[in-house]
């Protein structure tokens, strides 16, 4: 089953002789690689404190109070301070903060007033802090991380469902089909941006903020699954008629089965070519949201919100509206040059364009 | 199916013929009908006989004293030059032109009405007393609750036809008319009010309800509504008049070629005014033409003002003020654009958490106290607002006597606000900090606002509630989808503020009376009902019921004992704070802005109950100025720079 035919090996060899791709796609994966384990390089809690001779792992687990370092209060601990506290009594304790030793919620406001503040190593704010002194590395690297998780789920979501209508559609054909397109012809014209509206002004603020993003992604996927079927049906139309599908009735196997088994490898490279693409839409879709206000709950970190605050402070705060909007462009490039490689290596005709 | 098809097609045909054929007779009944509602007016007046009284001058009484205050200070300077054209942004187009009825409570109406139009009398800017507009001049009998008008004979609607007493008839008839749509205006001018005489075309009497220390206010500030002009009265009211501007006896008209929908619109000086020449109004309303163009984004208004096709911009938030608009920036220190500050003195809006005591949990006394303690106000006005706020202590600020002398607002205090956390039974924290109970319930509320622009505040807030232990999930809403919230009684925790005006005392009723928490809040032996259900659409955002409390507001209501209005006002206000279900905020003492020098305001004006620069309408623009300034933009000439700060009405 793992065995990759040879035409399939043969794709990936082309892939990988595509350079700006393939680079692309392992900067990507690298990336991806940095983001699930962020916590680790961004963050306020230390990654190990030594206290009266015990080690502490706070990254990852329940909070540690104060309390638990010899402070006077019981709220989480401020890493930062304990440092300096510790560096100051110098008693043989020490904390290891992340590089970055902020997380992407907390206001810490260096000049005593909330304002942006413009990058500064010797404050560890990479990036400078927005309107309310929250570090921008922090809030870029967490919101890409959550719109990259979005994406994901998103083209998951979207190809399970439109595969599985726009295969039936195809493969069943006849008044199924005729019925079902002009559902998706009604549904693809209801207007998406003000149900996202109508649907989160009438959700019980109760409902917590994964749940949130949940009901998002649940919105956005009810109405962006039905491009997908329009490629799948005519695809699936295209092999039915094939003489080996013919060939598999005759020895009598299942609809199931000669949809999974026989039509779905076939139709596979339509499906690979536009997956970076709904990944992009779902990346600009999640954005635009957020920079409209429509999208993920506030504190959320998130790129548009940050590219909001960007544009409203232009002219004084420049430094937040260029982190948000080069990480946006640097991810989209990104996942468009995967794409456009990915479409090559899987085209039959060799005479592509793209190089 | 074709079948169907033309049954279809006929019904519509029928009903459409049906609406064509009424239209005309519609017309055709007002034509005869005495000028349209006429008859109906008439009518509404004879069976009010009480309310509405037609009398003569020889039926006033004999020894009233008739005052007209002539002796008040100017208002505006002398040096105001009539004419040229104010450019202004507004954010959103008004939804009418209306100034009572469906979406008529938009931020246009103080262009409307508000701030230009005319009332009997006005109060002083500076005095808060009362100035003559409408009302040549009037007598106050208190012992009777009225007051006698004689109006201006001289005063004119903008299309020329007079203000006489019967405008102020109709007034009553209109706001009291269902056609309005406008239930707040039905029951104040249904209750309020008790009496209007006719003595002549030129004198009226009104008289009130209860007596209340602002008699004369409460009178001499209605609006005559004029007569001529709504003649087409009728269940279509708030479409018909959707886009007609009212008749006003104002210095501003909008001209219907003004109106750009969606784009802009104009107010246009009428040039003969009638009230031109008189004290306290001659020296204002001078731009000839106010263009308001729609730009819905603040930073592109901003950018807008910067290029000089803005006059005027509001630098109220912190950002704009120092870091948008500092001290150094050029345009500032060649002089091209002042900075101005000014401090008032007025009722201010209460912003502050609104607790809805009617949610479980919230309903315990032991947390809302909690709440007050675990919100750090004092950090956000600090480190926000950069100390240019100031910490409001009660729900009621800036009524002088009327609000309470010593009640402070509660600090911040994490162990104060786990001290009541646990006494309600919160006292372990979860795995993140928040604490439970031994239900294992997290101590997390919603706290939601309408207001987009406030929501750092509230992340803030967050941030350090998280602290001692409690868990506000924010909500930021579309101002009216978080009004609705709120109107539904919806929320946990609700950040808002309500606009108050220049009142002499605070009001109670409208927030804290049970009649607005609950249907039938208490049985008659003054217990709980067990069975009350809340009360939606009210302003008590708070769900508040406590039956003294309700006895208080009565009492104040009824009183015209100034004294013992203040006492009932300071008890009241203690009860409200004991009961800890409003988290008061913050309050701005001061409004500032940036302008372009060719926008002038007389020398050393600072009015001390305004509440915007361009209230009183006392600034001109200087167009030989303008000139000036903009060659001096070209060529490099620089002026004096002027950063002034009026801070005579500081509190």
């Amino acid at each position: 089953m793992f065995a990759l035919t040879p035409q399939t090996q043969k794709k990936l060899r082309r892939f990988r002789q595509i350079k700006r791709g393939y680079y692309s796609f392992l900067i990507l994966v690298g990336l991806s690689a940095l983001l699930a384990c962020g916590e680790l390089l961004i963050n306020s809690r230390a990654l190990v404190v030594s206290y009266q001779g015990e080690l502490y792992f706070p990254t990852y687990g329940d909070f540690h109070p104060g309390t638990d370092f010899g402070l006077d209060y019981d709220y989480e601990t401020n890493y930062r301070d304990l440092q300096a506290r510790f560096d100051e009594a110098d008693e043989g304790n020490w904390v290891l903060l992340p590089l970055v030793p902020y997380n992407p919620y907390e206001n810490n406001a260096a000049g005593g007033v909330f304002r942006p503040q413009p990058p500064s190593a010797a404050s560890q704010h990479y990036l400078g802090t927005d309107t309310t002194s929250r570090d921008i590395l922090a809030r870029l690297f967490y919101g890409t991380r959550i719109a990259l998780l979005f994406a994901l789920g998103f083209t998951l979501s979207v190809y399970l469902i439109g595969i599985a209508i726009g295969c039936a559609m195809g493969y069943f054909g006849g008044v199924f089909d005729l019925v079902l397109q002009r559902v998706i012809e009604i549904w693809s014209n209801v207007p998406f941006l003000y149900m996202v509206i109508i649907i989160f002004s009438v959700i019980p603020s109760t409902v917590a903020v994964p749940t949130r993003i949940g009901i998002l992604l649940l919105v956005m996927v009810l109405f962006s699954w039905t491009g997908m079927t329009y490629y799948m049906r005519t695809e699936t139309y295209k092999e039915k008629a094939r003489d080996y599908v013919a060939a598999a009735r005759i020895i009598g196997a299942s609809n199931t089965r000669i949809i999974f088994r026989h039509i779905m490898p076939n139709v596979l490279s339509t499906l690979i070519t536009f997956m970076p693409f709904t990944v992009v839409a779902a990346i600009s879709a999640i954005t635009a949201l957020d920079f409209l206000g429509f999208g993920l709950p506030v504190p959320t970190p998130s790129l548009g919100e940050l590219l909001k605050q960007g544009t409203a402070n232009l002219r004084t705060a420049p430094w937040i509206v260029i982190s948000a909007f080069g990480t946006l462009v640097a991810l989209l490039t990104l996942v468009t040059f995967i794409g456009e490689a990915i479409r090559e290596s899987f085209d039959p005709k060799t005479f592509s364009v793209y190089r | 199916m074709k079948k169907t098809l033309y049954c279809l097609l006929f019904s519509l045909c029928v009903a459409g013929c049906g609406e064509s054929s009424r239209e005309p007779t519609d017309t055709a009944g007002s034509a005869d009908g005495l000028a349209g509602v006429t008859a109906e007016v008439e009518a509404y007046y004879a069976a009010n006989p009480d309310f509405f009284s037609f009398k003569t001058p020889a039926d006033l009484p004999p020894d009233l004293v008739w005052e007209n205050n002539n002796h008040l200070p100017e208002i505006g300077s002398p040096d105001a030059i009539k004419g040229g054209t104010q450019n202004a942004a507004m954010q959103d187009f008004p939804r009418t032109l209306r100034t009572v009825g469906p979406d008529s409570n938009g931020g246009f109406r103080a262009y409307l009405l508000d701030d230009t139009g005319m009332t009997m009398a006005h109060l002083h800017p500076e005095t808060r007393d009362l100035y003559p507009g409408l009302a040549e001049s009037w007598a106050i009998d208190e012992a009777a609750r009225t007051v006698y008008v004689k109006l201006d004979p001289a005063a004119r609607f903008s299309d020329g036809e007079p203000v006489t007493a019967d405008d102020y008839l109709f007034m009553f008839w209109f706001y009291r008319s269902p056609y309005i749509m406008a239930p707040w205006y039905n029951n104040f001018y249904s209750t309020t009010y008790t009496n209007i005489t006719r003595y002549d075309d030129y004198t009226i009497s009104i008289t009130t309800r209860e007596l209340k220390p602002d008699l004369d206010e409460r009178v001499l500030l209605l609006r005559p509504i004029p007569q001529h002009f709504y003649t087409d009265m009728g269940d279509d009211f708030s479409e018909r008049y959707q886009w007609e501007f009212e008749p006003t006896p104002g210095a501003y008209i909008i001209r219907p070629e003004d109106v750009r929908k969606g784009r802009s619109i104009a107010l246009t000086r009428n040039k003969d005014w009638w009230a031109k020449d008189k004290k306290y109004w001659r020296y204002r309303f001078n731009p000839d033409r106010i263009q308001f163009t729609v730009i819905r984004d603040d930073a592109k208004t901003f950018e807008a003002f910067k290029r000089g096709d803005i006059d005027q911009f509001g630098l109220g938030l912190a950002e704009y003020w120092y870091e948008k608009l500092p001290d150094s920036d050029p345009d500032i220190q060649a002089g091209y654009i002042h900075k101005v500050m000014y401090y008032n003195q007025r009722p201010r809006p209460n912003f502050g958490l609104w607790i809805n005591t009617a949610q479980p949990l919230l309903s315990d006394r032991d947390i809302r106290l909690g709440i007050n303690y675990a919100t750090n106000w004092e950090l956000v006005i600090e480190k926000f607002f950069r100390g240019d706020n100031t910490r409001m202590n009660t729900g009621q600020e800036g009524f002088g006597e009327f609000t309470h002398p010593t009640i402070t607002a509660r600090t911040f205090d994490i162990s104060k606000a786990q001290a009541h956390f646990a006494a309600a039974g919160f006292t372990e924290r979860g795995a993140d900090g928040i604490l439970v109970n031994d239900q294992g319930q997290r101590l997390a509320f919603t706290l939601s606002t309408g207001y987009e622009s406030l929501r750092d505040v509230l992340t803030i807030l967050r941030e350090e509630a998280a602290k001692a232990g409690l868990d506000l999930r924010i909500e930021v809403l579309d101002g009216t989808v978080g009004w609705k919230k709120v109107q539904e009684k919806q929320h946990d925790i609700f950040f808002t503020a309500f606009g108050v005006f220049l009142e002499l005392y605070p009001r109670f009723w409208e927030h804290y009376h049970s009649d607005n928490a609950y249907d039938r809040a208490f049985l008659d032996d003054g217990s709980v009902n067990p069975e009350r259900k809340l009360k939606t659409q009210t302003n008590n955002l708070e769900s508040f019921a406590i039956l003294e409390m309700d006895q208080l507001i009565e009492r104040y209501r009824r009183s015209s004992d100034r004294d013992e209005m203040i006492q009932l006002a300071h008890r009241m206000t203690e009860m409200h704070h004991e009961h800890a279900s409003f988290v008061p905020g913050f309050y701005q003492g001061f409004f500032r802005i940036g302008h372009w020098r060719w926008l002038r305001y007389p020398e050393g004006f600072s009015h001390k109950h305004a509440q915007g620069p361009g209230e009183a309408f006392v600034h001109w623009i200087d167009t030989d100025m303008k000139a000036e300034t903009e060659a001096a933009r070209r060529d490099g000439t620089r002026f004096d720079p002027v950063i002034r700060v009026h801070d005579q009405w500081a509190e």
